[in-house]
């Protein structure tokens, strides 16, 4: 059973809703679009750094969106229902069917017919929506003036609450050191939440969810690594108020401190830096955070390159809309024109433009030579432009895995001569310690080597 | 970093973790640095560059007590390429059970590919699975050590260099084609293994047994494993041998107690045994443990019958699972002859639930009659279906079945069904036993009945039609 535009109108959860999808029909907005029997697929490039994943049954209406909208169904949807509509041969006849939605099919269930119309049907146009927003009058003048002061009111006021907010770390950290980090280990939950409310009502945002995630991150770790983990973090701290305060406008160090650009900042700053490169999925970590967001990062590596060039796509979306599926799947590779924010050591990027999915015929970079005898010299590197940094993406020569006394796994690189190893995180799939890993990609935060991807004799491995 | 501010930094995290002003604990170096900030600023600035210090200047150091496992062999079939991972593994997540996970596994193995170690690996105690995962079994069995060995022919003076796994196929090649080579070297080697390995080795014995292994089995009834004590015990009465010690003896007369003789026919008055019918639970239990300890040429020997007579009169239909239980008395101890025997009389009543029980004992002719019966028998018998382990994958084609009884019923349980009222069955059989042309068949079949192309249910359907597409 194929969409009508009937239908569609029926089931739009309101005229806002057709409106924003009708904007969204435009094949252009669409990385892929898939169909077979009566399921339809496709992803959808929104506001967020990942993509958008839509499935919609035309033989029951069901539908899902990877979307963090409360919109039942979303405008990615609805647009997708819509572009079936109108276009339907827009959609590529697929020969399989995605994971990602198989695994939607596999946990849905069925209401056993089309669902009821809306209440507010009646206040629904198709029509309407697809004229568009018609209001062009322009702006007055004065108004934009006044729009602008005060726009630029509310920046300095921002600035002078977190210049306050920042006295306030400060004084805080000083006291932990004074108190003594042993008690602040034992309380870490009660203390940091109290600075980060005060970060927060200073409109420090962003440093006052990296407070409340400290003691999750020492919970992660044995005891006897907690003080210098935290002595770490907290120099980190220290450092990045110190450098907010002498440029308080940088963009690198506001989106440490308070908030970060729109997407729409990122893409019209035209310093911002573009790299268009065949990119491979390398993983995803999604978390859910203290402050109600869930944070979704997916790690790219570019291919071919003569070194390792990473990029980190980053959505929040808040835990209360759900559970939301991969955006992308690990391995899969893809052409695409990446802006990165603004900074130091560019990493968090958007998508600007990408091509289908492409075939794995190309190798990884080669890991930096001197990662043999330091494998935590990219480290180190970052480090010493962006002290402040978290999380190191890095490419790992070739190495093997292996466990210690207390079931702790690290890794080391073959031919190693200085006894480095780096302990990993989590726990990988034991066959993994029997696998000598050709090259291995994983994030080193201090502590841990957090295992992405790594090459082997047996492909590639996903962890 | 110097040793002086090696241990300066030492002494400054000592202090702040009890509590306290650490400037004066400061490197020389870093205490310059912070001189000409404020006396409030100096202890944070000290700590920023500790922080630092210990992100930049160190390296985690390997443990002296790091372990390597040896490197995981690669097997003999090639892994299975990145395109059917994921179908395999959705596969792999709809099967319920590890038993129905290795049946995943054996499809593949069965169309020449291995898993990848990522998505499945047989546990070091699944002795059932395909032979070309025995250097797997061996890898995880063992904790570390050097794995890669040079495996010579299997002799009394190489057992030891081959691991478990490994061993026990090679003795299980060669049992097949030189059973005394076999015998020899479990008399040799098989007492200084561990009781389940011994168990699972002497199993090997019910390859081509013969009167030349009766000493050797008669030698085990002083075993010290109650297992392997049973287990020889069955093998002896496989080839005729009846049981010796007075127990066995008790056990059978006890057994025989359960069932009652009778003649029947007007003419020929032909003689049967008939189960006795069961008063009490304690009744039922105590003669389902008599069938598991008993020996069917004992039980035979107390009508004074042989045990083909004793299978020709015993009369099918009994009470309780007494069918099912006398057919796994008769898998386990019978010999070949009367398996068959059983197997036939079964087949023709269509009691499949107990000719389940007879498989392993079955040739592959018999094994498809079992299959063929099921499909021809209807819904009711696709778990029994589902649970049959031994039937070969992938051999029946698009007409065997989707012409049976049971497919018709599965495929008219979907068509013309709401999702609210259809019933959608487990398939795993069919994907299982299916050609890679017929799954595909199968999936076209069941999706144009109303089943949705990516119902669950499909998977192995699905997986076993993409191992087709691969080849073809």
């Amino acid at each position: 059973m194929a969409f009508d535009l009937k239908t569609i109108e029926a089931l739009a959860p309101d005229q806002a809703s057709l409106s924003s999808a009708s904007k969204l029909t435009k094949r252009s907005n669409w990385v892929r679009l898939e169909m077979r029997d009566a399921m339809l697929w496709g992803e959808c490039q929104g506001s967020g750094a990942n993509p958008y994943r839509v499935v919609v049954d035309a033989g029951d209406q069901g539908y899902t969106c990877t979307c963090p909208s409360r919109k039942f169904p979303c405008k990615h949807s609805l647009a997708l229902m819509w572009i079936s509509a109108t276009a339907p041969t827009e959609f590529a006849p697929s020969d399989q069917i995605p994971e990602w939605v198989n695994d939607w099919l596999g946990r849905r269930r069925k209401n056993g017919g089309a669902p009821a119309p809306t209440a507010g049907s009646a206040v629904k146009n198709i029509g309407e929506a697809e004229v568009g927003e018609v209001d062009g009058s322009a702006e007055d003048p004065a108004a934009a003036e006044r729009r602008e002061a005060a726009q630029r009111k509310r920046a300095e006021e921002t600035k002078a609450s977190i210049v306050v907010g920042l006295e306030e770390l400060d004084q805080w950290i000083a006291d932990q050191l004074r108190l003594g980090l042993s008690s602040f280990i034992d309380a870490s939950g009660e203390r940091c939440r109290r600075i980060a409310a005060r970060l927060v009502d200073a409109k420090a945002t962003a440093l006052a969810s990296r407070l409340d995630e400290l003691p999750g991150l020492l919970l992660t770790l044995r005891s006897e690594e907690r003080p210098e983990a935290l002595i770490r973090e907290l120099g980190k701290l220290v450092l990045l108020v110190r450098a907010w305060r002498a440029a308080p406008d940088d963009p690198e160090l506001k989106r440490f401190v308070s908030s970060s650009e729109t997407r729409e900042q990122i893409l019209t700053d035209a310093t911002a830096l573009r790299i268009t490169a065949t990119w491979e999925v390398l993983g995803e970590r999604i978390e859910t955070r203290k402050d109600g967001l869930v944070s979704h990062a997916t790690w790219l590596m570019a291919m071919g390159g003569l070194e390792p060039r990473f990029a980190l796509l980053q959505d929040y979306y808040p835990a209360s809309a759900g559970r939301r599926s991969q955006a992308f799947s690990a391995g899969e590779r893809f052409d695409a024109n990446l802006a990165f924010y603004p900074a130091r050591q560019p990493l968090r990027a958007l998508v600007v433009e990408r091509n289908n999915t492409v075939a794995l015929d190309t190798s990884w970079p080669a890991a930096a030579p001197e990662s043999v005898s330091d494998p935590l010299a990219a480290h180190i590197v970052r480090q010493d432009a962006a002290p402040w940094s978290g999380a190191t993406p890095i490419l790992l020569p070739a190495g093997s895995l292996a466990r210690d006394d207390r079931g702790t796994l690290w890794w080391q690189a073959d031919g190693d001569v200085n006894n480095i190893a780096l302990p990993v995180a989590g726990n990988p799939p034991e066959p993994v310690l029997g696998i000598p890993l050709e090259a291995s990609v994983g994030l080193w935060d201090g502590a841990r080597f957090d295992l992405l991807a790594a090459r082997s004799a047996f492909g590639r491995l996903d962890f | 970093m110097n040793e002086s501010e090696r241990s300066g930094l030492s002494n400054m995290r000592d202090c702040w973790i009890t509590g306290g002003a650490a400037a004066n604990l400061a490197p020389a170096g870093w205490k310059e640095i912070v001189a000409a900030a404020p006396p409030p600023d100096r202890e944070r600035l000290l700590l920023a560059i500790a922080g630092q210090a210990l992100d930049v200047a160190f390296r985690p150091v390997a443990p002296k007590t790091l372990v390597r496992r040896p490197a995981l062999p690669r097997l003999a079939l090639p892994a299975l390429p990145e395109g059917l991972r994921p179908p395999f593994r959705v596969a792999l997540r709809q099967a319920s059970d590890a038993r129905g996970r290795m049946r995943v596994a054996r499809l593949a193995a069965a169309r020449g590919f291995v898993a990848h170690p990522f998505d499945w690996m047989p546990t070091a105690s699944d002795l059932e699975a395909p032979p070309v995962y025995a250097p797997w079994l061996d890898w995880q069995a063992q904790g570390g050590g050097k794995i890669e060995r040079v495996l010579d022919e299997l002799k009394a003076e190489s057992w030891d260099d081959f691991y478990p796994a490994a061993r026990r196929i090679a003795l299980a090649d060669i049992r097949r084609s030189d059973p005394a080579k076999a015998r020899a070297l479990l008399e040799a080697k098989a007492g200084g293994e561990a009781a389940e390995a011994r168990l699972a080795l002497i199993a090997l014995l019910r390859v081509n047994p013969s009167a030349a292994d009766v000493p050797y089995l008669q030698s085990l009834s002083g075993d010290r494993s109650g297992k392997v004590k049973q287990l020889a015990a069955r093998l002896l009465a496989r080839i005729g041998q009846a049981a010796t010690d007075g127990e066995a003896s008790a056990d059978a007369t006890e057994l025989a107690g359960f069932i009652e003789q009778a003649r029947t026919g007007l003419v020929r008055r032909r003689i049967i045994y008939m189960p006795r019918e069961l008063k009490s639970q304690e009744q039922m239990q105590r003669r389902a443990e008599l069938f598991d300890n008993c020996q069917l040429i004992d039980l035979a020997a107390r009508f004074g019958v042989g045990e083909e007579d004793f299978i020709a009169g015993w009369q099918l239909g009994g009470k309780d699972g007494a069918d099912g239980a006398f057919a796994a008395m008769v898998a386990a101890s019978g010999g070949d002859a009367a398996v068959a025997r059983l197997a036939e009389r079964l087949l023709a009543v269509s009691d499949l639930g107990a000719l389940l029980r007879l498989l392993p004992r079955l040739d592959e002719t018999a094994r498809r009659s079992f299959t063929k019966t099921a499909l021809a028998g209807g819904i009711a018998l696709l778990p029994l279906l589902n649970a049959a382990d031994e039937i070969e994958a992938g051999m029946l084609d698009q007409d065997e079945l989707t012409g049976s009884r049971l497919y018709q019923e599965v495929r008219a349980a979907i068509v013309g069904r709401t999702e609210t009222d259809r019933r959608v069955f487990d398939l795993a059989a069919f994907g299982f036993l299916a050609t890679a042309s017929a799954a595909d068949a199968i999936v076209t079949d069941l999706t144009a009945a109303g089943l949705a192309s990516a119902d669950p249910s499909l998977a192995l359907l699905r997986f076993n039609a993409a191992l087709g597409n691969l080849k073809s």
